[in-house]
């Protein structure tokens, strides 16, 4: 089959996927979770329950709180003890329900909790957008934003391809890859559950060539189904293959212009454990409460690689400690994957819907080294799978030069860090030009809003004039 | 050869004549008719061009001095009451003296207070940490210690202490231009006034910006704030008011009798300026004095 992949930029980290032979195990309940407001891009959801409340598994906890946020659901049975601010990873407040777990396990009324696979699709598009709305599920790939918004495209555009995203790019991360051995056909169920939604569009699983086991198995489900116009497509590896933008090149040769969503250009890309907690959602009506971390590292013995089904909510240090604690040598832990990931400040921050690892990496292959001046010598340039010049980037956010950081795209940037990767002077381009694309995004918003306020004001006056 | 050089020079100075004639009429068609009040606003600036006031620069500010209708809402805090004269005596306005202000950092988050929970590699920038995490320590409110405030002076006031890690601001050398504080992103510096008269250089401010509850605050730093009201019990002048478990002082109320220094338990107030205490322990004498003068006043 012929490979594809995104046509600029992009580098090659080794892949050490250490955790990909480790079957998926199911993690126990603490005594306490904590449910985060703010696990999903947009709004911080409202609570919908007091202090002293019993709450079954699954029972809504939360309310969105604006359009582009998601209801959140209790992930055990228990009464609610508190409902106050506590430190998510980064150390910053934001606030939490914490629920006492009871020992007896009671689901909440109309959840399929058995195993059999549902292959029927569902007819109705907006009851299942309401399903999938209702049972909180957003984008598992890394931004979680709520599916349901993403899947109801603005009047008008059409979406021509549904991709879906099995390229699991980033390093050491193998819950991707698991899930996709292990709820295989789940996730092509899902996946045409998304499509029926969509309008029938075709649907493309792009997997990187370095899960041949993935690729196999997902192919063997799609034939085994038999829905209409899915195919499973091998894309080459090479990070950040997983971007959307960059999938969406690789996919369908279609670039998505600066500012612009994919389903400007016919596309819709979701990931693998969207398109699980898609079908869960609207097959067996359970909401997403579960999700699948990867707990890996260069230190981390082979022994104790795992990847754990756990329920959103739990510290991450309950799971570090099952899984036997930190490892001697470690010398910083990374939520998420190695390049994109965010260092955990706090281990007894609460897992989030988006939460995908915990890695532990050792002095050597975390330490950054003195920087230096920049020689031009623009590896970062090529590096960049958006086509920005980092160098540009840095010297004018150096400068504080707002208009020419926005003229330069820096709001395009997609924090990849193939420029911190690639750059020979140990610059720490990242950390400065994401603060760039916020300048560059500042002002494009408050243009944005001055023109809005400047349109209004002139149909207010011409109103008055009538 | 002769005759050469002799054209040269008389087409030479025919055509610059003409050009200074056409340059002489465009600068005098196309005069731009400036207040020559600007210029003489601009001498007597400070010069620094720091943006203090809210304009671009010196000029830009006298400019918008020279064609408001009064100065209320222009000051320049660099040059303070003295430059602000001298403008007024120019335009002919009333100028309202200002208290002189001083930049204030209010944490005093040192190594030994808020111990270092974990460590930061990325770019030293305080900009750059704020927007990754809350900080080294389990404080998320106090100073990142990064040092944006001390490259945005320009005045050179503010270093950081080697030993606390906390920037020091040289009240001597501070214009309370503000800069710090804008660039700070845990808007730890504040501007204060620098003395609760301009003759009395005294002052008392609660050097913690800790919003978190007593204990969460009192557990990340043993200097925090932990908002148990006792300062507001005590102060006598309703100077002290207390908002999401953190005290603060109005400087305008604030007589500085230094009741809430010697009531804190955590010892977040900072008294400034006052006569080396006398006695070690338990200071109560110079309270004494200071309210007088208070009543004084």
């Amino acid at each position: 089959m012929n490979k594809l992949t995104f046509s600029i930029g992009g580098v090659h980290p080794n892949d050490n996927k250490r955790a990909r032979e480790c079957a998926i195990e199911v993690l126990p309940l603490p005594k306490t979770v904590y449910v985060s407001m703010a696990q999903h891009l947009g709004a911080p959801a409202k609570p919908i329950v007091a202090v002293g409340d019993f709450i079954k598994t699954g029972q809504v906890i939360a309310e969105p709180g604006g359009f582009i946020s998601a209801f959140v659901h209790s992930p055990a049975t228990g009464t609610v003890k508190s409902i106050a601010p506590r430190k998510d990873l980064a150390g910053n407040n934001v606030m939490h329900i914490e629920i006492t777990v009871s020992e007896e396990e009671i689901w909440a009324d109309g959840i399929d909790l058995s195993d059999t696979l549902v292959t029927e699709i569902p007819e109705d598009k907006a009851a299942t957008l309401d399903k999938i709305k209702a049972c909180g599920v957003v984008g598992l790939g890394g931004a979680t934003f709520p599916t349901h918004v993403k899947l109801n495209p603005a009047p008008g555009s059409k979406a021509e391809c549904l991709i879906l995203n099995g390229a699991e790019c980033e390093p050491y991360l193998t819950s991707d890859y698991r899930i996709m051995l292990e709820r295989t056909k789940e996730i092509v169920v899902g996946a045409a559950i998304m499509q029926k939604v969509l309008g029938g569009c075709r649907c493309v699983i792009g997997i990187e060539e370095n899960k041949p086991e993935a690729i196999e198995a997902m192919s063997k489900a799609v034939s085994e189904l038999g829905y209409k116009d899915i195919k499973v497509q091998v894309l080459k590896k090479r990070y950040p293959q997983g971007g959307e933008k960059q999938l969406i090149d690789a996919v369908m040769k279609r670039q998505v212009k600066s500012g612009a969503l994919p389903i400007s250009v016919g596309a819709v890309v979701q990931n693998v454990a969207t398109a699980l907690a898609v079908y869960e959602a609207v097959q067996k009506n359970k909401p997403l409460i579960t999700n699948t971390l990867t707990i890996t590292g260069d230190c981390m013995p082979d022994n104790r690689q795992h990847n754990y089904l756990f329920r959103i909510g739990v510290p991450l240090s309950f799971i570090v400690d099952y899984a036997g604690g930190i490892p001697e040598q470690a010398a910083k832990m990374i939520s998420g994957g190695p390049m994109m990931g965010r260092a955990i400040a706090n281990l007894d921050a609460a897992t989030v819907k988006g939460s995908s690892s915990v890695l532990f990496l050792s002095e050597g292959a975390t330490r950054r080294k003195a920087e230096s001046s920049c020689i031009r010598c623009g590896r970062c340039a090529d590096a960049c799978p958006m086509g920005l010049e980092p160098f540009l980037l840095h010297r004018l956010y150096k400068a504080g030069d707002v208009a020419e950081l926005e003229k330069a795209s820096a709001q395009d940037c997609i924090e990849c860090g193939c420029c911190l990767y690639s750059c020979p002077a140990n610059i720490p381009l990242l950390d400065r030009i994401r603060q760039a694309k916020g300048m560059a995004l500042g002002a494009i918003k408050a243009r944005a809003a001055a023109a809005k306020a400047a349109a209004e004001a002139a149909k207010a006056a011409a109103e008055a004039k009538k | 050869m002769t005759n050469t050089i002799l054209w040269t020079i008389v087409i030479l100075t025919v055509l610059g004549l003409l050009l200074s004639l056409i340059l002489f009429w465009v600068a005098k068609k196309f005069k731009v008719e400036e207040d020559p009040r600007i210029d003489e606003v601009e001498k007597v600036m400070p010069g620094a061009n720091c943006g203090g006031c809210g304009f671009a620069g010196c000029r830009a500010f006298a400019d918008a001095a020279v064609h408001a209708p009064n100065l209320d809402n222009n000051y320049c805090p660099v040059g303070g009451n003295e430059v602000m004269k001298k403008v007024a005596d120019i335009l002919g306005y009333q100028v309202t003296e200002k208290a002189p202000m001083v930049a204030v950092v209010r944490c005093n988050g040192s190594c030994q207070n808020r111990p270092v929970v974990n460590e930061y590699d990325g770019d030293m920038s305080c900009r750059v940490k704020a927007a990754l995490y809350s900080g080294d320590t389990g404080c998320a409110f106090g100073c990142l210690g990064c040092g944006d405030c001390v490259n945005a002076c320009q005045f050179g006031a503010i270093s950081m202490n080697p030993e606390t890690g906390l920037p020091v601001v040289d009240e001597t050398k501070c214009t309370a231009c503000g800069a710090c504080a804008k660039a700070c992103p845990k808007h730890v510096i504040e501007i204060r006034n620098a003395g609760t008269t301009p003759r009395n250089t005294r002052r008392v401010y609660v050097s913690c910006v800790n919003k978190d509850k007593g204990g969460v605050a009192r557990k990340a730093c043993t200097a925090a704030c932990i908002g148990c009201g006792k300062c507001a019990k005590v102060c006598k002048f309703d100077a002290i008011t207390i908002q999401d478990n953190l005290c603060y002082i109005d400087y305008a109320k604030c007589k500085a009798c230094g009741q809430c220094v010697f009531e804190c338990p955590t010892g977040a107030i900072h008294a400034v300026n006052f006569e080396p205490k006398k006695v070690e322990p338990k200071p109560v004498q110079p309270v004494e004095p200071v309210k007088k003068e208070a009543a004084n006043e």
